[in-house]
């Protein structure tokens, strides 16, 4: 019989709690904005006319942060270096969660391993502007630089166990297939993997509670996501009518 | 109020799993649903002490490195030295099949030694465009090894 070491119990267990953080907390904020009351039509003005320009005006805000381009370059630069960084970097991570591996994972892989430079340079970048931009010192939070270390030190470990110190990553993905299986399998102890998960996972439990809800909550931005068609309709809230219109008759 | 009975129901959820997985470790291994690499076993240990040429948990994480050196050092800087010898790894580690006595395929086989886990965790290997992925039948292993060791010894 195999007795569990501490590690690879603390981290499974440790994991379960993460996602279901992560999950509920995410399924009820996603909840909590798309229960919430949008009385006024409020567009930023030049806005969209239909349904489809609204779609293609949030896609991208998304995908290109076109607002934050026509206000600042530079921000945009580091914000787009970072998120774009981040998204191949994570896709690059799905072959400890996929066996086999799916063959276009296979081939992001180097892309990956060194789009974890482009993402710290990026990370870097709007550290620096949060400290050194006057304006945005003003009205920084810890939060916020909590955030933004945070996510340095997931890139750093990361990039260090590629680069630097290795860890046992054919044994990794047994653990983690174990965890997603229930069939637990030891974790490989060393220091850098044991860090790089830690901040994952704090970094999921902390999500659903911090600015980072700022990936689902800019798809219910209500100065983005309405149509211009006050005119043509008229936009009116269910309880509102409720409440103002059925009284009196 | 609310609180505490979520964090009751979670306390629960949290007992459960523990439970069910303590009795999942009694399970034999064969009930194992975890895919895991099944590499070949080598034909020889390195010496009585240890299986391999280092440890093997150095040899897990490092032999990447450990052979990439060995090529910027020959390649690039014309040093020539036998310690960590890919072909000396081949000629151990990549065992004929029982049945038809044919070597695996670096390509296509998931019995291949370097492959069953390489294939695993996505990690591609260039080493073969140059070099052979069979070994060397006219080499004895333990030879092959012994050779290494002394030429080690001399340098």
């Amino acid at each position: 019989m195999y007795i569990m070491g501490f590690w690879t119990t603390f981290y499974a267990i440790a994991f379960y709690l993460a996602t279901l953080f992560l999950v509920i907390g995410l399924a009820y904020r996603i909840f909590q904005y798309a229960k919430t009351p949008a009385p006024l039509k409020v567009p930023t003005m030049s806005a969209p006319l239909t349904l489809w320009g609204v779609v293609i005006r949030i896609l991208s805000e998304v995908v290109l942060f076109k607002s934050l381009f026509r206000s600042n370059k530079w921000i945009w630069l580091f914000g787009m270096l970072f998120h774009g960084a981040l998204w191949i970097v994570l896709l690059r991570h799905l072959r400890y969660f996929i066996e086999p591996v799916w063959t276009w994972v296979v081939l992001l892989q180097p892309f990956g391993k060194y789009g974890s430079f482009i993402m710290l340079f990026g990370l870097l970048g709007l550290l620096v502007r949060r400290m050194f931009v006057e304006r945005i010192r003003y009205i920084s939070v810890p939060s916020d630089y909590l955030m933004l270390i945070l996510l340095l030190v997931i890139g750093g470990s990361g990039t260090m166990m590629s680069f630097v110190s290795s860890t046992d990553i054919v044994q990794f993905k047994a653990f983690m297939l174990g965890v997603m299986y229930f069939d637990w399998q030891p974790i490989p102890t060393d220091k850098m993997l044991l860090l790089h998960l830690a901040s994952v996972i704090l970094l999921m439990i902390i999500f659903p509670f911090s600015k980072l809800l700022h990936a689902p909550g800019i798809f219910f931005s209500p100065s983005r996501n309405q149509i211009d068609n006050s005119r043509e309709k008229r936009h009116v809230a269910p309880w509102a009518i409720e409440k103002f219109e059925t009284q009196g008759s | 109020m609310k609180v505490r009975y979520l964090l009751n129901i979670l306390g629960k959820l949290c007992l459960g799993l523990l439970l069910s997985l303590a009795v999942n470790a009694n399970e034999p291994t064969s009930m194992q649903r975890v895919p895991i690499p099944d590499p070949p076993k080598a034909l020889e240990n390195f010496s009585t002490e240890q299986p391999c040429v280092e440890p093997i948990d150095i040899i897990r994480r490092n032999h990447g490195s450990l052979l990439k050196h060995r090529r910027n050092d020959t390649m690039y800087r014309g040093v020539r030295t036998t310690q960590y010898s890919l072909a000396a790894c081949i000629n151990c580690h990549v065992t004929p099949d029982a049945i038809t006595g044919n070597y695996p395929s670096i390509s296509q086989d998931s019995e291949h030694f370097c492959r069953s886990c390489h294939s695993y965790v996505a990690v591609t290997i260039d080493c073969f465009q140059c070099h052979a992925s069979k070994p060397d039948t006219s080499v004895n292993v333990i030879n092959s090894i012994n050779i290494l060791d002394t030429s080690r010894a001399s340098q």
